[in-house]
């Protein structure tokens, strides 16, 4: 039921297949609005818990950030990790924003999204420009994180530091009740997913596949390789910034660990690559069966961590590539 | 000043010696070690729990350390396998992913089931004046070690036909090969290495500062800045990195305070690794 | 002393290499020529152990080699130089020999054999390996193969990205060498210098041996003097 809408990928630890994308628009659009019209089912069944909805929130808020994740590595193999940071530029930018500097909420919001979008551009350029490899490129991310992570803390007569921030505005509007934010950031999957399709099929989408998978023969075909690297880079980012401050204001309280690497970034990551990085719907896949996971081993405490790496060696070991390319595979050969 | 100098030097020489394990298994067999700071941190609890069983502080170590080789041998013989399978880049982002998931499990049990353990072992006596300065005992004693170590290290490196024939690993695996060396085998024993070296760090620094059993992802991270910045492979440029970090760490802390100098720490860091990507003594592609 | 029978290896795209069978007896020179991409590199490389061939067996002094690792055959008594050398770069020329005789210590006699062979390396023990000229780095890797006294010596290419003079040096060591009862096995593209130093040849044509006979014999073969000799 779910279309195998895969794309290779740049690392050999997570192979590639062709891709099979139609041209058609109706190919793209009725996939995603089924996926929007499940989801649109949870609160009819977890909408008496407040407990439950904001788990349900948190769950599309990561699977936003595997969009987004999905955008700046799976599409041109930039290894960000800094997934948390940039969302954090977002939800944090737009509460001192509307809170401390008091601007509207939207435009707070927008300016945000701006930031993430600039940080994530200017994290790429630096990266094209020094011609940082994968892993560098995740070092220097990595170090992004911190550093941020940091800075959250220090200053914390802005931030709130470690106690966390709570955040004024937006008190009182739908964004704090129980099932309308769900809605918002359902509709901010749903955009996001549009915005991914459509990217795949334009020509800034072909430029991304054909950088990923071998950069000279791409510059050699004229794609310059540094601005679209950029570009998938700032809008990845910006779909990170809008997700972190959007969710900033429903939950009402954010602290550094909301958006801290060990939170953010390893579970975005483990996430989109049990869905299928580079997929489509790999993000959201990833998303509904780790916010099912997380709440089954809830109970266990510090023991989580251990199921998680299990679950991490487990998925890379024998599903590398993730669900829907190896589901794809398995349809594929049965035919 | 010059205590600020020597105290970076206490704590650039720990961060060199964790940094120089990590790098060592990057250069020799390509395979990044994510868990290396959880390597360090079962080793220390090994040593808590000897002790508490009654060993004496001496055979309490020497625990930690035959633990922390067994460590890198168990390592060796089970998540490593499927990555060897693999060459270059492939090989190093599985590495990093399996063992990323191994430190994870070791993390959740160790926290889970030792909660509040941590490490640590006092050296009796006063300070020590070193130049001048009065410096603690025990940071003295661990620079001591970790220097001996080191030079114990450059000797069998530079002097020993197994010395020798691990760098030739290093140098060029088919080379090496071709003389009648086996590049698994070696990895193999550098992974027993690293496992004590990662131990011996745990000790080392249990001497200045207690060793949580959460201080695992933190070493690592440690471990891995160090050693990007020193260059990857190179354990010359591991020491010198960590010494320098240890350093300019130690002199922002005294003038800033605590958070601020680890944002510098890690602006310094990733200025480094911009400008030299490839390390301060590291090779150039 | 080496005996190679129905060896069949390749890639992924497909066998390289086809029923090489093929003898060196001790004492003797042997050569294998051929051009660009007939197979040298391959047949070597299936015969030593660093490509696994898909059939075909290897014997050694009576003793089954094929399938074993390189590393393994390296302490069996044959040393290899591969056309790309493989020396270790910023190891000292020194180090670079002693490691020849891993896993033994290098012995002073032998070290000092293969230093009276090439003086140039004697003036040069303290320079890194990365550093020198490529026929100084094709002297280092020779005598390194040396140092652990092997009884085969396998040269694959070995004049690569030589001038001509230093060509015909390496090929007279070769012949002092061969002299001092060292059985010699070559690969080589520059027909005129092989043939001096061998006493057998096999030419090697498409992954199939295509002629085989004395130098003598081909040198006097039309064919061979017209693809590799250059003479009409």
């Amino acid at each position: 039921m779910i279309e195998d809408y895969t794309e290779g990928t740049g690392t050999a630890v997570v192979g590639g297949t062709e891709q099979r994308a139609s041209r058609s628009l109706v190919a793209l659009l009725w996939p995603i609005a089924l996926v929007g019209a499940l989801l649109s089912l949870i609160p009819l069944w977890l909408g008496d818990s407040r407990v439950m909805m904001g788990v349900a929130i948190l769950g599309l808020t990561f699977a936003c950030y595997a969009v987004g994740f999905n955008l700046i590595f799976g599409s041109t193999g930039q290894l960000f990790l800094c997934v948390g940071a940039l969302a954090g530029i977002g939800g944090y930018g737009s509460a001192i924003l509307a809170d401390r500097v008091g601007l509207p909420l939207l435009l707070s919001i927008l300016l945000a999204t701006l930031a993430s979008s600039v940080f994530g551009g200017l994290l790429s350029w630096i990266a094209v420009r020094r011609s940082l490899g994968v892993i560098f490129t995740g070092i220097i991310t990595l170090i992004f994180s911190l550093v941020f992570g940091n800075l959250l803390l220090g200053a914390a007569g802005v931030t709130g530091g470690d106690g966390g921030f709570h955040i004024q505005s937006g008190a009182g509007t739908f964004l704090r009740q129980t099932i309308p934010p769900y809605y918002l950031m359902l509709a901010l999957v749903i955009i996001f997913l549009l915005t991914h399709g459509l990217l795949r099929r334009s020509y800034i989408g072909w430029a991304f596949r054909a950088l990923r998978d071998d950069e000279i023969a791409a510059e050699l075909a004229g794609v310059n390789v540094a601005r679209y690297r950029v570009i998938a880079a700032g809008i990845g980012a910006a779909m990170l910034g809008l997700a972190g401050s959007l969710f900033a204001f429903t939950e009402g309280t954010i602290s550094p660990t909301t958006y801290g690497f060990a939170q953010v970034d390893v579970e975005t990551m483990v996430l989109l690559a049990f869905g299928g990085i580079g997929t489509l719907f790999g993000p959201v896949l990833g998303a509904v069966v780790f916010t099912v996971i997380n709440e089954l081993i809830q109970d266990l405490g510090q023991l989580r961590l251990l199921v998680y790496g299990a679950l991490i060696i487990a998925l890379f070991l024998w599903v590398p590539r993730g669900i829907i390319p190896t589901l794809g595979d398995l349809i594929r050969r049965r035919k | 000043m010059i205590a600020n100098l020597l105290d970076g030097i206490v704590l650039g020489l720990q961060f060199g010696l964790l940094a120089g394990g990590l790098t060592l298994v990057y250069g020799l067999g390509g395979v990044l070690n994510l868990a290396y700071g959880q390597m360090a941190v079962l080793s220390a609890m090994a040593v808590v729990l000897s002790m508490e069983a009654g060993l004496a502080p001496i055979p309490a170590v020497a625990v930690g350390l035959l633990a922390g080789g067994l460590l890198g041998l168990l390592l060796d013989l089970t998540i490593l396998r499927p990555v060897y399978r693999l060459q270059g880049e492939a090989r190093v982002l599985l590495s990093l992913l399996l063992t990323l998931g191994m430190a994870f499990m070791v993390d959740g049990f160790l926290t889970w089931r030792y909660p509040t353990k941590a490490l640590t072992l006092r050296i009796g006596g006063g300070p020590v004046e070193i130049l001048g300065v009065r410096m603690v005992r025990g940071g003295v004693v661990a620079s001591v070690i970790t220097i001996l170590v080191l030079s114990g290290l450059l000797l069998f490196f530079r002097k020993t036909t197994l010395g020798r024939a691990i760098r030739s690993v290093i140098e060029d695996e088919q080379g090496a090969r071709l003389v009648g060396i086996d590049p698994q085998r070696m990895l193999r024993l550098i992974l027993v290495l690293t496992g004590v070296l990662a131990a011996l760090v745990a000790v080392t620094r249990s001497l200045v500062t207690p060793v949580a059993v959460t201080a695992g992802f933190e070493l690592t991270v440690s471990a891995l800045i160090v050693t990007v910045v020193g260059g990857l492979g190179s354990v010359g440029g591991a020491i010198l990195a960590g010494i320098l970090l240890g350093i300019i760490s130690t002199f922002a802390a005294s003038s800033i305070g605590t958070v601020l100098s680890l944002i510098i720490l890690l602006v310094a860091a990733a200025v480094t690794i911009l400008i030299r990507p490839s390390g301060l003594l590291g090779v150039k592609e | 002393m080496l005996e190679v029978r129905g060896l069949t290896a390749g890639y992924q795209g497909g066998d390289v290499i086809r029923d090489i069978g093929f003898h060196v007896d001790e004492g003797e020179a042997v050569m294998i020529i051929g051009s660009n991409g007939a197979g040298k590199t391959s047949l070597f490389r299936a015969v030593l152990g660093l490509l696994q061939p898909s059939s075909g067996n290897v014997v050694f002094q009576g003793e089954g080699i094929s399938g074993l690792a390189a590393q393994r055959i390296a302490r069996l008594g044959i040393s290899f130089v591969p056309a790309e050398r493989h020396l270790f770069p910023r190891m000292t020329v020194q180090d670079n020999l002693a490691l020849g005789a891993y896993p033994n210590r290098p012995d002073p006699k032998t070290m000092k054999v293969v230093l009276d062979l090439f003086p140039r390396l004697a003036e040069r023990r303290r320079q890194h390996a990365g550093t020198m000229s490529g026929g100084e780095q094709q002297m280092l890797a020779v005598g390194r193969a040396l140092m652990s006294e092997p009884r085969l010596l396998v040269l694959d290419e070995p004049t690569t990205g030589l001038a001509p003079k230093l060509a015909a040096e390496a090929y007279q060591a070769l012949r002092t060498l061969k002299g001092s009862g060292l059985t010699v096995l070559v690969a080589e593209q520059q027909v005129p210098l092989a043939m001096a130093l061998s006493d057998r040849g096999y030419v090697l044509e498409n992954g199939v041996i295509s002629k085989e006979g004395t130098s003598a014999e081909l040198a006097k073969d039309p064919d061979v003097r017209r693809s590799y000799l250059g003479i009409a």
